[in-house]
C-alpha cells in the first residue's frame, strides 16, 4: 500500500506544474482580510456541513489528523500529518497506527490526546443515532478505531483500500474535544473549540468571522499572521470591488478568467495569481427512464457530439472550465492519459468522424432528425449556464433540437433527485473536498448503491468492477480496473457524459504570501503558512 | 378618536393572520428542500440516510397540518422558532441585521424629507419657472434611476477615481460614528434620492392643489402674510398625501432594499430575506414576512392616525 502511495505521489509530482513562488522568509504580524463568496454557513459543525463557506472562515481554528501537504498541495497524493506526527501501515494494509504530537493544546489550554481524535473520528464514521455525519459513507472500509495510549490512534480496516488515506485527510475531519462531545454532540454546531493556528474571536452571521493568532499553536513560530477577518460577500461585483479597493486581499475559491483580468487592471503591480486544475466537473446525465435515453446508442451519440478538445480552448476563455478528462480528476495518477481518453466515445481527435458516428447511432436507434428534448440546468451562470449553452450547440450539430430548461438551485435539485421521468437530460455536478478518485467515481454506480447518481440506472457489471477497485491496492491493477470502469461508464454504456473539468484561477493582492493553490478549494486553508509582506 | 383607533387596530388582526396562512402555504408549495440544498447543493456525496435524519431533526417529516399547528401556536406566543439553516433563533438572525436596515431607512427618510418638502414646495410656488423645471428634472431623474444602479455608480466612481470602497463591515454608530457613516451614507444617499423624487413630486402636486383651494384664496383676501398662509394653511393640508408616501416608503426600506444591500454588501434585512428564500429556510422566511407585513400594517396605522390628527373630518366620519 505504501509503495502504491509513493508511486502515485511520484507520478502526480511528475504531472504537476509547481504553483508556488520562490521561497521567501516569512514576516510576522498583520491581519489578513479575505472574501468568502457566500452569505454564511449553516451550522459550525464541519462533520455535518458540506459547504466551503464553512471551511474558509473556520478551518484555521481546527486541526486534522492528517492533511494534504500545505507545502505541496497541488499534488493530490501527498498527505502529511497535522496532529499526527507519523503513521505506519501493517503489511496487509488493514491496520494504520497514528502517532500524535505531544504538544497539541485546545484553545482552552487543555491537552489534546488520542481520546479526542478517536471521539472526533467516531462521530464522523460511526455517528450515534440522530447525529448527522455527511461523510460517513466514505468510510465503508473502516472497522474500528481505538486509542491504546494517549498519543496513539489505531484504525483497523475491513479491507485494504487506496481510498482510505485521502478520505482521512478530508478537510472537514476537524478534531473536536472528547469531553465536550461526551456532554453534547450538538455543541459544535454553534461553538468553536479547536487546536488550530488561530483562536476564534467573533462571528457576526452574514457579515464576518474574526480569528486571532494562537500563541500556543503546536508548530513553533506559526502562524505568522496576528489574525484574520473572513468577510461574507455573496455577489461578485462587491467581491471584486473589495479586492480592487484593497478592503480584502483574496477570495480563496476562484474567479472566472474575465473577472480575474478586471482585478488585475485594478490592482496593477500589486496583482498576483495562482491557477490549478480543479477537482470539480459538470456531468450531463441522461435520464435512463425516459425514452430514447434508455438506449445506450443514443447516450453514446450525446457523448460523441461535443468537441471537448476545442471546447476546452474556447470555454476556458470565458468560464471556469478547462481540462479534458474522464471519470478521474485529470491530474491524478489514476486518470486516463490523453491517448487513453482518445479511445473513448466523445474524446476522439477527429470531431467530424465522431459526429458522423453520432448521427449513425441516432438513426440506428430510430431517433429522427430534429428530435426535441430539454437540457435541465441549474440557474447559476458559472459554469452551469455557459456549459449548458455549449452542449446545446454541440448537440444541434448532430441534428438534435435541445431546449435549455433552467431552474433555480432548490427546484433544480428537487427535479434532479426525483425518482422518475422529471427530466430528459440534466447537468449534474461532482465536486469533492479532497481528491480521492476511488470515492469520487462512486457517482457512476447503480442508483441503489450511489445516492448521488441521478441517471436512474442500475449497472451490476459496473458495480462489480467498482467492488474490485475499492479493494485493490496494487497500482497497475488499480489503473487497469479504473480504465475498465471508465470505458463502461463513459463509452460502452455512456451512462453519463463528463463535460470539462473546472479550472481554478485565484487572483489576489501580492502582499499575501505563503499560500499555495490546490486542486480543491477546500484544501490548504489552515492559514498557518500565510503571511503578509509588508505585515500592514 | 378612541373608537377610530380601536377599529383600526382590530382590522390589523385578520390581515396579519391572513399573511401568516398565505406565507406558510406558499413556502410549502415551492419545489425544493432545505436539507438537499444544504447538504448536496455543492455536489458532495451525501447518503439518503443523512438527509432523512436531518429532515427529521428539522421537523419536516411531520404531517403538514401538524407543522402548521406548531407554527400558528408559536406565532400566538410570539415565538418565531429557529432558523432551519443555521439552527439559531430567528429573532437573533433578524436582530443582528435589524439595526443596519433601520438606520438606512431612517437616514434615507431624513434625506428624502429634507430634499422633498422644500423642493416640492418651491416648485409649486414657482410653477412653470426655471426653478420648477429644475426641480422637476431632478425628481424625474430620481424616479427614472434605480437606486441600485446609482449605488453601483457611486462604488465605481470611488473605486476608479479614489481607489477606495466603503467599509465592508457594519459598525454601530455609537461605537464609531465615522466608520458607520462612511459605510452607510452612500446607500442612504442612493435610496434617499429615489425616495425624495417620489416625495418631491407628491409635495409639488399637493401644494399646487391646496394653493388653489377657497380657504387659501380667503386667507390671501384677508391680507395674511404669504409665509403664514403657506406654513399654517397650505403645507399642513398638503402633507396628507406626502405622509402616506413617506410612511409606506419607510416600511418598504426596512425589508425591501434587496438589491441595494447586495450592491453595497450590507448585512441587512433585505439580504437576509433573499438568502432565506434561496435557502428554503421556511421558519426564517415566515418570520421575515410576518415582520415586514407587521411593519407595513403598523406604518399604515400610524399614517391613518396622522391623517386623523391632521384632518379632523376623518376621525369624525
Amino acid at each position: 500500500m505504501r509503495q502504491l502511495a509513493r508511486a502515485l505521489a511520484f507520478a502526480a509530482g511528475a504531472l504537476l506544474v509547481p504553483a508556488a513562488s520562490v521561497a521567501e522568509t516569512p514576516v510576522r504580524g498583520g491581519e489578513l482580510t479575505f472574501v468568502v463568496p457566500a452569505s454564511g454557513f449553516p451550522s459550525m459543525d464541519a462533520h455535518r456541513e458540506t459547504t466551503f463557506a464553512l471551511i474558509h472562515p473556520l478551518r484555521p481554528f481546527y486541526s486534522l489528523l492528517i492533511m494534504a501537504n500545505p507545502d505541496n498541495p497541488a499534488d493530490p497524493t501527498d498527505f502529511v500529518g497535522d496532529v499526527a506526527s507519523s503513521w505506519t501501515e501493517s503489511s496487509d494494509g488493514k491496520t494504520y497506527t497514528f502517532k500524535l504530537r505531544h504538544n497539541v493544546k485546545f484553545h482552552d489550554g487543555s491537552q489534546m490526546t488520542s481520546r479526542d481524535v478517536k471521539a472526533s473520528l467516531d462521530k464522523i464514521i460511526f455517528p450515534p443515532a440522530g447525529v448527522p455525519s455527511s461523510r460517513k459513507g466514505m468510510y465503508s472500509m473502516v472497522d474500528s478505531i481505538s486509542a491504546p495510549d494517549p498519543y496513539t490512534v489505531v484504525m483497523r480496516l475491513k479491507f485494504g483500500s487506496a481510498a482510505f488515506i485521502p478520505a482521512l485527510a478530508n478537510p472537514y475531519n476537524w478534531i473536536y474535544k472528547a469531553d465536550i462531545l461526551a456532554k453534547d454532540m450538538d455543541w459544535y454546531t454553534k461553538n468553536v473549540m479547536g487546536t488550530g493556528a488561530f483562536k476564534f474571536k467573533e462571528y457576526v452571521p452574514g457579515s464576518h468571522v474574526l480569528g486571532v493568532r494562537n500563541p500556543d499553536y503546536f508548530i513553533k513560530g506559526k502562524p505568522y499572521l496576528d489574525g484574520y477577518r473572513a468577510l461574507f460577500i455573496k455577489d461578485q461585483a462587491p467581491e471584486v470591488a473589495a479586492i480592487r479597493g484593497e478592503r480584502a486581499m483574496i477570495n480563496f475559491r476562484a474567479f472566472p478568467p474575465k473577472t480575474a483580468e478586471d482585478i488585475k487592471r485594478g490592482l496593477g503591480d500589486k496583482y498576483a495569481e495562482q491557477q490549478s486544475p480543479w477537482n470539480c466537473v459538470l456531468i450531463a446525465t441522461p435520464n435512463h427512464l425516459v425514452k430514447p435515453f434508455d438506449d445506450a446508442r443514443v447516450r453514446r451519440a450525446l457523448s460523441l457530439a461535443p468537441d471537448r478538445w476545442q471546447g476546452s480552448k474556447a470555454l476556458s476563455e470565458i468560464a471556469i472550465v478547462k481540462t479534458v478528462g474522464g471519470v478521474v480528476f485529470p491530474q491524478h495518477p489514476l486518470a486516463a492519459s490523453k491517448d487513453e481518453l482518445q479511445h473513448l466515445a466523445g474524446y476522439w481527435p477527429d470531431i467530424e468522424k465522431s459526429r458522423a458516428e453520432a448521427r449513425r447511432l441516432l438513426k440506428e436507434a430510430g431517433v429522427p432528425e430534429g428530435f426535441k428534448f430539454k437540457l435541465h440546468n441549474r440557474g447559476v451562470e458559472q459554469p452551469y449556464k455557459i456549459v449548458g449553452i455549449w452542449l446545446i450547440d454541440q448537440w444541434r450539430q448532430i441534428g438534435l433540437d435541445v431546449e435549455h430548461w433552467v431552474e433555480p438551485t432548490a427546484p433544480f435539485y428537487a427535479t434532479l433527485r426525483g425518482k422518475g421521468k422529471e427530466f430528459d437530460v440534466s447537468l449534474d455536478f461532482n465536486c469533492q473536498a479532497v481528491v480521492n478518485p476511488i470515492v469520487d467515481v462512486t457517482k457512476f454506480l447503480s442508483n441503489d448503491r450511489a445516492g448521488n447518481q441521478y441517471g436512474r440506472y442500475q449497472d451490476r457489471t459496473l458495480d462489480a468492477i467498482y467492488d474490485k477497485i475499492v479493494r485493490e491496492t496494487d497500482k497497475a491493477k488499480l489503473e487497469d480496473l479504473m480504465r475498465q470502469y471508465e470505458k463502461r461508464a463513459l463509452d460502452t454504456e455512456a451512462h453519463q457524459l463528463i463535460t470539462l473539468w473546472w479550472h481554478r484561477t485565484v487572483p489576489y493582492n501580492a502582499a499575501l504570501r505563503g499560500w499555495k493553490v490546490s486542486p480543491s478549494h477546500y484544501l490548504n486553508q489552515s492559514l498557518a503558512n500565510v503571511w503578509l509582506s509588508p505585515p500592514g | 378618536m378612541l373608537h377610530y383607533l380601536l377599529k383600526r387596530i382590530l382590522l390589523m388582526i385578520p390581515t396579519i393572520l391572513g399573511v401568516a396562512v398565505v406565507i406558510f402555504v406558499l413556502m410549502r408549495m415551492l419545489p425544493g428542500d432545505i436539507v438537499e440544498m444544504r447538504l448536496a447543493g455543492e455536489g458532495s456525496y451525501v447518503q439518503q440516510e443523512t438527509i432523512d435524519n436531518e429532515r427529521a431533526k428539522l421537523g419536516l417529516d411531520k404531517p403538514m397540518l401538524q407543522q402548521f399547528t406548531d407554527y400558528m401556536w408559536g406565532l400566538a406566543h410570539l415565538d418565531f422558532g429557529y432558523s432551519m439553516w443555521t439552527g439559531r433563533p430567528v429573532t437573533y438572525e433578524i436582530g443582528v441585521r435589524f439595526g443596519l436596515s433601520l438606520q438606512i431607512a431612517i437616514m434615507s427618510t431624513i434625506i428624502a424629507v429634507l430634499l422633498a418638502i422644500p423642493l416640492g414646495t418651491l416648485a409649486a410656488l414657482k410653477q412653470d419657472t426655471w426653478v420648477d423645471y429644475g426641480v422637476r428634472i431632478f425628481s424625474i431623474a430620481g424616479l427614472a434611476t434605480p437606486s441600485f444602479w446609482l449605488g453601483i455608480m457611486i462604488i465605481l466612481a470611488f473605486l476608479v477615481v479614489f481607489h477606495w470602497t466603503p467599509p465592508m463591515v457594519y459598525t454601530p454608530i455609537w461605537k464609531d460614528p465615522w466608520a458607520n457613516l462612511s459605510q452607510l451614507i452612500w446607500p442612504a444617499l442612493a435610496t434617499g434620492y429615489r425616495y425624495s423624487a417620489v416625495a418631491t413630486r407628491m409635495t409639488r402636486s399637493a401644494v399646487l392643489e391646496v394653493l388653489r383651494e377657497d380657504y387659501i384664496r380667503t386667507a390671501r383676501a384677508k391680507g395674511l402674510w404669504q409665509q403664514l398662509i403657506l406654513r399654517r394653511h397650505a403645507l399642513k393640508n398638503a402633507m396628507l398625501p406626502v405622509i402616506t408616501v413617506v410612511g409606506l416608503e419607510f416600511a418598504f426600506l426596512l425589508g425591501g432594499l434587496v438589491v441595494t444591500e447586495q450592491v453595497f454588501n450590507l448585512n441587512g434585512i433585505g439580504k437576509l430575506f433573499v438568502d432565506a428564500v434561496t435557502q428554503y429556510d421556511y421558519t426564517l422566511v415566515q418570520a421575515l414576512v410576518m415582520i415586514v407585513a407587521t411593519v407595513f400594517i403598523v406604518s399604515n396605522f400610524v399614517v391613518d392616525v396622522l391623517y386623523a390628527w391632521l384632518d379632523p373630518r376623518i376621525r369624525y366620519r
